[in-house]
């Protein structure tokens, strides 16, 4: 059942794609999230080159968001005015950020600011979900009343120039910081391999304070055209994408999200932010742990050599 | 014993052979493959050759057979973790030349028992004399009035470097020592199985298989090996080669085709 990847150049076992392409879709339905943080590592795990995995699995991302996109938009529940602002800074980020992975491969520091993206980026998050969503539940729990929220915002929002209005998300505000948190976000596709869902949710709902209906699906949107971005320039400058490996993948992800998405509704949302923040926080742990336990070869091959 | 002994540079490059030379000598070796062409298809896991051949040894001293196996040269670039502050970091990588990408000696015997350690040298049999080295490291300079001596910038660890790129190589599978590989099947008749990993680069590969006799090489057969991708992956490969943009476009193509269908295929009514 081994089938041999003509760009990663490894035989793997195909039904095992299938089955880790669908578990990641399933959580990336249950939660609304790309699931590139989760995959990535496994891939390089199963022993694909972590080049060819990071930019493979993107396309993953773009299959699963364009069906969450499709079901948002029919929902109403996609701003494309806001979100098309942040996917013009995202394809200026995935730029910058397939030319900055292709410097750091050939400076042989590649996997080291992957290591440290993974623990500073999934650490933060994951400490931020879980701290807070626990504390929701034990509000819950406790049957105390939950603060009101402060919805003001940073007025440094209002201060910058280019200011534009966004209806349907309920803002009148400078495009600047959404562009900027686009471009960042495409800068972590490239490196990390991720869609960025995880850092664009919380940094839209709680620094633009978005209207929260309209959040994920915009965020998805953004996602799609900059991980489409980042698949097209990694297969064009670094010719790293495997089209079977990612067709694989694609195939287990479309359905389990689908799936996970149905099942979403039967959890409570501070539950299942639980969750996520947890594997989110162990995902940063486990990828970052390589910088502090002393590895078991102290050599190891840098890849990219000029061919 | 024999890798810890610093590499002196090879003074003579070993001429390369003809093909089943000495034949003016009696004692000769002649060999073929089972496979001469390995073809690497989607169900590629791996391969499996056989060499086959015959020792003609009218005299009364035994010999020995020992096959290598090359595969195309391939540069590796290497870094070394130090630890600083508590985590651990790369050092700057360095390139290592002369290291291909497979390596296969199988013998009769342990290598250092069939010839001495100048004349495995020589010929460049065995990891250990592989023509490792990082030309980007070295330069000359004139030592203790000596001119043009090649230093490492390296210095000291140059052995450690050069070793783990055997050592990794081996971890991979792709490079191999197996010093009871050659197996006579009759007098005269020998065999040697030679196992290539998923993960061999393709290209040429060259069997040379050396005939030894009193610990000198007394006749030499020279195989060639293809490795390469056909049908449905050459093309994969090769249009995501020559045509990158476009393979690019349609990977993206694909999957929002795929993420479109499957919300159509799904939508609850």
């Amino acid at each position: 059942m081994d089938i041999y990847l003509p760009i990663a150049e490894v035989s793997v076992n195909w039904p095992l794609l299938v089955l880790l392409g669908a578990t990641v879709g399933f959580v990336s339905g249950l939660f609304g999230i790309g699931g590139g943080f989760l995959m990535a590592p496994i891939l390089i795990f199963l022993g694909i080159p972590p080049a060819v995995a990071v930019a493979s699995q993107a396309s993953h991302v773009v299959a699963s968001s364009t069906s969450g996109v499709i079901s948002y938009t029919s929902q109403k529940a996609v701003d494309y005015r806001i979100g098309g602002v942040m996917a013009a800074g995202g394809v200026l980020g995935a730029l910058a950020g397939v030319e900055l992975f292709r410097y750091l491969r050939l400076l042989g520091q590649a996997d080291l600011v992957v290591a440290l993206s993974y623990l500073l980026f999934l650490g933060a998050i994951g400490t931020l979900m879980l701290y807070e969503s626990l504390g929701q539940i034990l509000r819950r729990i406790r049957g105390e009343v939950v603060p009101h929220k402060d919805r003001r915002r940073p007025l440094w929002l209002y201060g910058l120039p280019l200011r534009m209005r966004f209806p349907r998300s309920g803002l009148y505000i400078s495009a600047i910081p959404p562009f900027a948190l686009g471009a960042f976000a495409g800068v972590l596709s490239a490196i990390m391999g991720v869609g960025g869902g995880f850092i664009l949710v919380p940094a839209m709902l709680y620094v633009l304070r978005m209207k929260a209906s309209v959040v994920v699906g915009t965020s998805l949107f953004q996602i799609i055209i900059t991980t489409a971005m980042t698949t097209i320039l990694q297969a064009g400058r670094n010719q790293t994408v495997d089209i079977v490996l990612s067709t694989i993948l694609l195939l287990g992800g479309v359905v389990g999200a689908q799936y996970g998405a149905r099942w979403s509704g039967r959890f409570r949302a501070e539950e299942l932010r639980a969750v996520l923040g947890l594997i989110v926080l162990l995902v940063g742990i486990q990828m970052g742990l390589e910088l502090f336990v002393r590895p078991s070869d102290l050599f190891a091959f840098a890849p990219g050599v000029a061919q | 014993m024999i890798a810890a002994l610093p590499p002196p540079p090879p003074a003579v490059e070993a001429p390369a052979p003809e093909r089943s030379a000495g034949t003016t000598r009696q004692v000769r070796v002649a060999a073929a493959m089972t496979d001469a062409r390995i073809r690497v298809d989607s169900s590629f896991s791996g391969a499996s050759i056989v060499l086959y051949g015959a020792v003609f040894n009218p005299t009364d001293a035994p010999t020995d057979v020992v096959v290598v196996v090359r595969g195309p040269d391939a540069p590796v670039r290497l870094v070394k973790k130090t630890r600083n502050m508590g985590v651990w970091l790369n050092s700057r990588p360095v390139l290592f030349e002369g290291a291909p990408g497979f390596y296969l000696t199988a013998s009769t015997r342990p290598l250092g028992d069939i010839a001495d350690f100048g004349q495995l040298r020589r010929l460049g049999v065995g990891v250990d004399h592989l023509r490792i080295n990082a030309p980007q490291e070295s330069r000359t300079v004139t030592r203790y009035g000596v001119r043009d001596v090649v230093v490492s910038r390296l210095g000291e660890d140059y052995l450690d470097w050069r070793r783990a790129v055997i050592r990794l190589r081996e971890a991979a599978a792709l490079y191999d020592t197996d010093s009871d590989g050659v197996e006579f099947v009759d007098k005269g008749l020998f065999r040697a199985v030679i196992d290539l990993p998923a993960v061999a680069p393709t290209g040429q590969y060259s069997a040379e298989v050396w005939l030894f006799q009193d610990g000198e090489p007394v006749s030499v057969s020279n195989l060639t090996l293809t490795v390469e991708k056909v049908g449905f992956e050459r093309d994969i490969f090769e249009f995501a080669h020559n045509r990158p943009w476009t393979y690019g476009v349609l990977c993206v193509l694909l999957a929002a085709f795929t993420g479109l269908v499957a919300s159509r295929v799904f939508r609850r009514d």
